[in-house]
């Protein structure tokens, strides 16, 4: 993760650089951010913060997270990804119901029932909500008092601007500017 | 001289040691108890302090001196959110334990941003119950100037622990200990604790100057004297809550309710005089079920006795 710092105050750079570090590491959202750009203003207040991610969240199925073998009426499933393994136990909870799911060991799993197809289709992981998480993320770095915000985000470049009262046209501009720089447009 | 050690240990022969502080002529300031371990704040002769020493090698703990022992101190932090909860605060909290205070810790409402930055009357009130308040501020200059309002008006000592050095605010609080700022991990390494460290010496050295204009005009009777009287009485000597009786350089905070023990407050004598005479009591500002005693100073008590007539 490359980081770099724009700011005003010299102090508040180094501090952000090592907060932001931490912050994304603590989330675990460290590994699939590629680059970060991070414009310090405490004079205005304004903060713009912008992140590359490595590829832009796509949907997830059970099929990209496990393995399914079909016999006779019966689904056969191991998990291959564990960290989806929550994701599809409710999923197929709330299709099947509790009942017609065998949870044999952490990751095997028999549905009872279930049809390889629609199965394997189903949605355990939108792009929107790893989005939604970065997003989160980058709030709990900012400084708590900014509040008031606007998000700009596109295909795998997320950035967030922030500030304290108004959020005015040059400072969207400013942002968008920043958002641009990630794609490298300007 | 008395001197103010802790002893920090298992409760294991722990009998031997109050013995021991009460055969030196010393006083247990506070006595913490946690499942099977001790800590026991206590002020002896400085003669037998080896002794001491000696006595709790014997029976398996540890003792070190406490400048900072009778005393509460309040962390203060801009909110009680994540960005500010619970580092750096918890830590600076707990290295004032280490020093012998009491500590608490404490969060604004709208103590956060830079121009909505924001403290209550209320919120001053419960920070001046305290006898200093370090209050945290963060990573920006600019920001932490700005934040000026939040502690000008508050009266115990004031302590700002900053990122970087602020300027101009030198007249509005007690000290200034830059090079912390927001932090988002324990400050465990070896250049943190040192900084933690000169945080609780910082305000040692302010309460030390905060005691030496006590003694320029000392108290009626001494916090811990109080304490020894009010130990005897029941609903205290049966609280649950830890540390029912707290002590503060200028008085104690007493952790029942006013309300409920009116009466043995206004009846309770101390070296001929009763308590209501010389000594101002109060609900305390964070909830009913605390008491504060300010002692008053023997010069309050002799202009109240001229007031009143009496030789």
């Amino acid at each position: 993760m490359e980081i770099e710092v724009t700011g005003t105050d010299e102090y508040g750079n180094e501090a952000y650089k090592t907060l932001f570090d931490t912050i994304m590491n603590d989330v675990g959202k460290a590994l699939i951010i590629d680059k970060v750009k991070l414009v310090l203003r405490p004079d205005i207040p304004m903060f713009i913060f912008s992140v590359r991610l490595i590829n832009e969240p796509g949907v997830k199925t059970i099929a990209d997270a496990a393995d399914l073998r079909p016999e006779g009426s019966e689904l056969h499933m191991s998990i291959s990804e564990e960290r989806y393994a929550p994701a599809i136990l409710s999923q197929l909870w709330k299709k099947y119901g509790r009942d017609n799911i065998d949870q044999q060991t952490r990751f095997d799993l028999i549905v009872h029932g279930g049809d390889e197809k629609t199965v394997s289709e189903m949605v355990i992981d939108s792009g929107d909500e790893s989005k939604k998480e970065v997003i989160g993320a980058l709030w709990r770095v900012l400084p708590e008092g900014i509040k008031a915000r606007h998000n700009i985000s596109e295909r795998n470049i997320i950035t967030i601007l922030a500030t304290e009262e108004i959020v005015k046209p040059e400072m969207k501009e400013e942002a968008q500017r920043v958002h641009d720089s990630m794609k490298g447009v300007a | 001289m008395f001197e103010v050690m802790m002893y920090d240990g298992g409760v294991y022969r722990s009998a031997e040691l109050y013995e021991m502080i009460e055969d030196v002529g010393g006083v247990v300031l506070q006595s913490t108890r946690s499942s099977q371990m001790l800590t026991v704040t206590m002020s002896i002769p400085g003669e037998d302090k080896p002794a001491m020493e000696k006595l709790c090698r014997s029976i398996g703990g540890d003792i070190r001196g406490v400048p900072l022992a009778g005393t509460e101190i309040a962390v203060v932090g801009c909110t009680l959110g994540r960005h500010h909860m619970p580092h750096p605060i918890c830590d600076i909290a707990e290295q004032l334990r280490q020093y012998g205070s009491i500590s608490v810790v404490m969060g604004l409402a709208r103590g956060r941003g830079k121009a909505t930055a924001q403290i209550s009357k209320s919120e001053r009130d419960i920070i001046d119950e305290y006898d200093a308040a370090i209050l945290m501020l963060g990573n920006f200059k600019q920001c932490i100037e700005a934040k000026r309002d939040l502690f000008k008006d508050i009266d115990v000592p004031v302590i700002l622990v900053t990122g970087p050095m602020p300027e101009g605010l030198n007249d509005d609080c007690e000290a200034i200990v830059p090079g912390v700022g927001r932090k988002a991990e324990r400050m465990r390494t070896a250049e943190e604790r040192k900084k933690l460290e000169e945080i609780a010496d910082k305000v040692d050295e302010v309460l030390r100057d905060k005691r030496k204009v006590l003694e320029e005009d000392p108290l009626f009777v001494h916090p811990a004297e109080l304490k020894k009287l009010l130990e005897e009485y029941e609903p205290i000597n049966m609280s649950l809550r830890p540390a029912p009786i707290v002590l503060h350089l200028d008085g104690l905070r007493v952790k029942i309710p006013l309300s409920e023990n009116i009466d043995y407050f206004s009846n309770l004598e101390i070296y001929g005089r009763k308590l209501v005479d010389i000594a101002r009591i109060t609900e305390s500002k964070i909830n009913d079920g605390s008491t504060l005693i300010r002692i008053k100073t023997l010069s309050e008590v002799e202009d109240m006795d001229c007031r009143n007539g009496k030789k």
